[in-house]
């Protein structure tokens, strides 16, 4: 039994969504004044996680649809932007819209045999997707676009533009504080686009998919059109993340991070571990997985605290075998996640009706 | 004509080591009903096992022997202690512990290895530059013949296994229908743990052949073959081990020939592609695959 029993739309409700608003933008504020800018930088990487790991939301969570093939997404949307920045002049801005229209289309192919298939078998094609797509950038049929196994680089903001508040930015602090903003607006379009999907008509059809696929066809969802739309969005979102990171490190190459298997592997961590089927739970997921990667990586190669003695032994960061323990365990003890098993103890104080 | 041969026979030696890892997730799928997505990195793992007991003076038939036990009673106890707990809940559980598993033991074989040095790996048959014998103008190396055989040999073991033992004929039960099967005595638990370790030794072996032929063992030494794999067990239906063994060996030989005759457009690099091809246009046209059975879902 709850502690205390909120109404719904009460004033303490409002009060204590205020509250968690403020809380949300001070921390947003905090990052680019407080931090150092390697900090600051890990922070943009954890948003372009949010990005794409919410995009995976969507299609995993709410409709149930299995994919491990969001890295191909995530590699259209970093190619777009890579050359059509380096090699035709485009801006970021506008590159970054075609990567979304392009993964859109790719998307919306990929889910087609979802029509006639479910579960695992999906999970199947997008795995050929990605272990397809860095494969294909190397081809040398396509040499002349993608620059082989070599990758894109030099693909940076040639010049920032001066930001109303921020006022001029120079420098490689100023930089990195640029595209945090740059990042906190496309993770806000993404939250935006995700709620707007989730709490519509749209957002009941999937859910319903997701709980009973011949139920929901018999009430009047249309599967193929909803099916097809939802991965297609997922896919433009993730290639947001793409050329998010694109435009932050300023190279791009087929074997980079999150372009190959690995890369949907480690969104599809960052979903669980945050909460699947949640809006709050991918960007809590980034947080944490940028915070385990970090902390295990400066504390295996220095040797200090347990991390350190534990894995003494091992040569590389032992990041990935903590996050696939923690998986695992997860998985045994809470199912819905870090802001699932949070919200239930919440629901032991306060219960809102 | 040569060329042909050529191509056909390598294309029957790689298909072979695909029906095998194809045949590892059929006996999966058929007992538990979903696909495990660790496959290739549980036989990746057991391979640099392989490799050490090998480095440390093992013989390496001897070795590779140990490192199939160690496949049995490792995959027997994934399957007990972490799949069939959360396989209750619902189906997306099973797949994460099975990506959990796929992402740990990939990056745990990358810390305790690393990456081992090159032509460190001896393969189980003779593979000498010389070793190879001419037929029809085609040089059939002894190695290529070598996995050709044991892929042969072991299908037919499992056959056996399957249909004329009284252990096959519980792991059909319970692939049939596993509540009935309890029913009627059948120990179903100890059959699901048993074809998952079957599954990972096999495993092993093929892990061990296909390390063998390019002389390193690496973590990502699997991951095209998982892929190979499940293309073969798509196209044969994934509940029929003659459907996997007929489909792997004919998605080697197609991409072999793919690879030879369009070097420019294809080629190395490409190959994977036509398994996409594969695995895409058998779900859309006919997504049981060529020999497996049309699933009826009551509401």
């Amino acid at each position: 039994m709850a502690l205390v029993t909120i109404k719904r739309n009460s004033p303490q409700h409002i009060a204590i969504r205020v509250l968690g608003v403020l809380l949300v933008a001070i921390a947003v504020l905090w990052v680019p004044t407080k931090m150092t800018t390697g900090n600051i930088d890990s922070m943009t990487n954890a948003l372009a996680l949010v990005i794409a790991a919410s995009a995976l939301n969507l299609v995993i969570g709410y409709t149930g649809l299995i994919s491990i093939g969001h890295s191909a997404f995530f590699g259209i949307g970093s190619y777009a932007t890579g050359v059509l920045v380096s090699k035709y002049g485009w801006g970021h801005g506008w590159s970054m819209i075609f990567g979304a229209l392009l993964a859109f289309i790719f998307g919306f192919i990929v889910a087609l045999p979802a029509l006639r298939i479910k579960g695992i078998y999906l999970a199947l094609v997008t795995l050929a997707v990605a272990v397809l797509f860095p494969t294909m950038m190397k081809w040398p049929k396509l040499e002349w676009l993608t620059n082989g196994a070599r990758g894109i680089s030099g693909i940076r903001y040639e010049e920032l533009p001066s930001l109303p508040f921020l006022g001029e930015l120079k420098g490689r602090d100023d930089r990195t504080v640029f595209f945090y903003w740059y990042a906190i607006m496309l993770v806000i379009i993404t939250v935006l686009v995700c709620r707007g999907i989730v709490k519509s008509r749209m957002g009941r059809a999937l859910i319903a998919i997701r709980d009973n696929e011949i139920g929901a066809e018999v009430m009047g969802v249309n599967l193929a059109t909803t099916k097809t739309l939802v991965f297609g969005v997922s896919a433009a979102l993730t290639s947001l993340a793409g050329s998010l990171s694109v435009a932050r490190t300023g190279v791009v190459t087929a074997d980079g991070a999150n372009l190959t298997l690995i890369g949907s592997i480690v969104f599809l961590v960052v979903m669980v571990v945050g909460g699947a089927a949640t809006i709050t739970g991918p960007i809590i997921g980034a947080l944490v997985y940028v915070w385990v990667d970090n902390y295990t990586r400066t504390a295996s190669a220095s040797g200090d605290g347990l991390i350190g003695w534990l894995f003494d032994w091992s040569a590389v960061s032992p990041a990935s075998i903590i996050l696939s323990v923690a998986l695992i365990v997860l998985m045994f003890v809470a199912p819905d996640g870090v802001f699932g098993l949070v919200r239930r103890l919440a629901r032991r104080v306060a219960v809102i009706k | 004509m040569s060329r042909f041969f050529q191509y056909l026979f390598d294309g029957l030696s790689s298909g072979a080591i695909y029906s095998l890892l194809a045949l590892c997730l059929v006996v999966v799928y058929r007992g538990t009903g979903y696909l495990n997505f660790a496959q290739g990195e549980m036989s990746m793992f057991c391979t640099f096992l392989v490799w050490k007991l090998n480095d440390w003076g093992m013989p390496l038939w001897l070795a590779a022997i140990c490192g199939m036990l160690i496949g049995y009673l490792g995959g027997a106890t994934v399957e007990t202690t972490l799949i069939r707990p959360v396989a209750k809940r619902s189906q997306f559980a099973v797949f994460v512990v099975a990506i959990g598993l796929f992402l740990g033991l990939n990056s745990l074989a990358g810390a305790i290895w690393g990456a081992p040095p090159q032509e460190t790996m001896p393969s189980l048959f003779p593979n000498e530059p010389e070793d190879f014998q001419r037929i029809f103008g085609a040089s059939w190396r002894y190695q290529s013949i070598g996995i050709l055989v044991v892929g042969l040999v072991v299908t037919g073991l499992l056959f056996a296994l399957f249909n004329k033992t009284r252990f096959g004929l519980a792991m059909r039960a319970v692939a049939s229908n596993a509540d009935s099967a309890r029913l009627v005595g059948v120990n179903t638990g100890r059959v699901l743990a048993a074809s998952w370790g079957l599954a990972a030794a096999i495993g092993a072996l093929a892990g061990t052949m296909v390390a063998g032929t390019t002389g390193e063992v690496v973590p990502g030494l699997m991951f095209s073959y998982f892929v190979y794999a499940s293309a073969a067990a798509t196209l044969g239906g994934f509940d029929s081990l003659g459907g996997a063994v007929i489909a792997g060996l004919t998605i080697g030989v197609v991409e072999n020939m793919a690879a030879g005759y369009a070097p420019k457009w294809i080629g190395q690099e490409m190959r994977l592609g036509v398994a996409l091809l594969i695995i895409l246009g058998v779900l859309l046209v006919r997504p049981t695959g060529l020999f497996g059975e049309q699933k009826v879902s009551r509401v």
